[in-house]
């Protein structure tokens, strides 16, 4: 038995760790430990080669991006980025990036901004943070071929516990497809959300059996 | 330029861990700087004049390349500098970042270099072998590997040269073949040397319960004052570290913690650190100097 005492030592020193990590690690405060999975029957049809799930009535299916011809006809949309979930979330946000957040949590207030038909989501608020000198970040994921928001204003995804990140509505509904997917019609309310819980606070989601996706 | 070399391998050893693991770890630009300064200097006074060319030969461009390649995929920061056609931001702090991370594995890089001409393999094996057998010998044989290889090397290409086959002359095809066939050899013997090696160690009972190894290593007086010493200084260092003294931030924005009296006497703790065994050599020489005089 003495000849494998130092083997059980070390395997049970390693599993105290694993442990001590499993129970501490992360940032959110109320994810240490077991959750118990409230609802995990997401749908997961896919529809086309993207991975897009069924998209609800009455809203757009997306264009792929390469598809489209831009024309020189201008139109209008309306365009918002706010992070006032980060607000009420204080306490999970890493402490270098406290100073970014707005007293009001508006990064970039409502505002009607022209665009040229055929144009996406993805396309107009590169430009528009371009052109108000706000710091946006954003990586192309081929899988789901679209551009991903990373980062808008220096505030990231996980930078506010482990479920945040940036998501977009168009006309109060969380697209299920990225947003170089998203073809913008005229007149349409474009708005840019920061959630600290997978979309739970900003009405979109899972829980509303939509994608988190940007 | 030996002295440090001759002190007791725990020494050496604390001495090397400490500063190699400071360095990977603290990105405050003056720490890095100091480390940086440290390896570089004790890499010239070990190796001659000749470290400068190759150090500088090897490690500017690398640290050129590190510091533009991370600006080139992280585009954190405030200070938008201009975009890049992919249509991210260019930003000034991600360029900081990439210089630091390039100065951070430049001193490193020295540091090890250091690390291989003082911890020879039997010190290592002195120091671990009866703790952990199999990890030690084939720690010490693959830090032993690169110098051995490159010495063979020379044997070989000589070899070669001899019986007409170099591959320093003739056309492309020619030296090609010639050099992958020095190539094939280099294989087989560092495959073969260290089958051999293995073997070696096992029937002289390496690594066995009972069995004694004799070694010239003596802990005196010295030993203990410089061991002290450097632990005293690196617990200083680890501690400032852990508390927050030498905080440094490059994201969002670069700042520094505020400079305080507690901050300057870390970044003197980690200085002294780093140039003890250039201290000591440099002792060393001058008690030299003193007692050929007396005579």
């Amino acid at each position: 038995m003495k000849k494998y005492s130092n083997k059980i030592i070390a395997g049970v020193l390693i599993l105290a760790v694993l442990a001590l990590v499993f129970w501490w690690g992360g940032n959110a405060p109320s994810l240490h430990g077991f959750l118990p999975s409230e609802e995990t029957t997401a749908d997961t049809a896919v529809t086309d080669k993207f991975k897009t799930d069924s998209i609800p009535d009455g809203r757009p299916l997306p264009v792929e991006p390469q598809d489209v011809v831009i024309s020189d006809k201008e139109l209008t949309c309306t365009l918002s980025v706010r992070c006032d979930t980060i607000l009420d979330n204080m306490d999970w946000l890493a402490p270098e990036k406290v100073a970014l957040v707005p007293k009001d949590g508006v990064l970039y207030a409502e505002k009607t901004v022209t665009f040229y038909e055929g144009e996406s989501v993805f396309n107009v608020l590169v430009r528009e943070m371009k052109q108000s000198k706000i710091h946006m970040e954003f990586v192309n994921t081929p899988i789901y071929n679209s551009a991903y928001i990373e980062g808008i204003g220096n505030l990231y995804e996980f930078d506010c516990g482990e479920l945040s990140g940036w998501m977009y509505k168009v006309n109060d509904w969380f697209p299920n497809y990225g947003c170089s997917r998203y073809q913008l019609g005229d007149g349409d309310k474009v708005e840019w959300v920061y959630t600290c819980d997978l979309g739970e606070d900003v009405g979109g989601g899972y829980s509303s059996g939509e994608q988190k996706d940007e | 330029m030996n002295e440090f070399r001759t002190y007791h391998p725990i020494v050496n050893f604390a001495y090397f861990a400490l500063v190699i693991g400071f360095s990977m770890f603290y990105m405050h630009p003056i720490c890095l700087a100091i480390s940086f300064a440290g390896g570089f200097v004790y890499s010239v006074m070990l190796k001659g004049r000749k470290a400068i060319q190759t150090n500088l030969r090897y490690m500017l461009p690398m640290m050129l390349v590190t510091a533009l390649i991370n600006p080139a995929f992280n585009h954190e920061g405030v200070t938008i500098l201009t975009y890049l056609p992919s249509g991210n931001p260019l930003t000034l702090e991600s360029i900081w970042y990439g210089f630091a991370a390039a100065l951070m594995i430049v001193s490193v890089m020295c540091h090890f270099s250091c690390y291989n001409a003082v911890m020879t393999s039997d010190k290592f094996i002195y120091l671990f072998g009866r703790v952990i057998p199999s990890l030690s010998l084939i720690l010490s044989m693959t830090l032993r590997f690169v110098p051995k290889f490159t010495a063979q090397l020379k044997v070989v290409t000589n070899a070669q040269k001899c019986i007409g086959r170099d591959a320093s002359g003739g056309s492309l095809v020619h030296r090609a073949k010639n050099g992958i066939s020095i190539l094939s050899v280099m294989i087989t013997w560092s495959l073969e040397n260290a089958i051999e090696t293995a073997d070696s160690m096992k029937s002289r009972g390496y690594g066995m319960r009972g069995r004694t190894a004799f070694s010239v290593f003596t802990f005196d007086k010295r030993d203990a004052t410089a061991l002290l010493g450097i632990l005293f200084l690196g617990l200083y260092v680890f501690v400032g570290g852990v508390t927050g003294g030498i905080d440094f931030r490059y994201f969002p924005s670069v700042r520094s913690s505020e400079p305080t009296i507690y901050t300057c006497s870390i970044l003197a703790a980690y200085f002294a650190l780093c140039i003890v065994p250039i201290a000591i050599e440099l002792w060393e020489v001058r008690k030299w100097k003193i007692l050929r005089s007396k005579i």
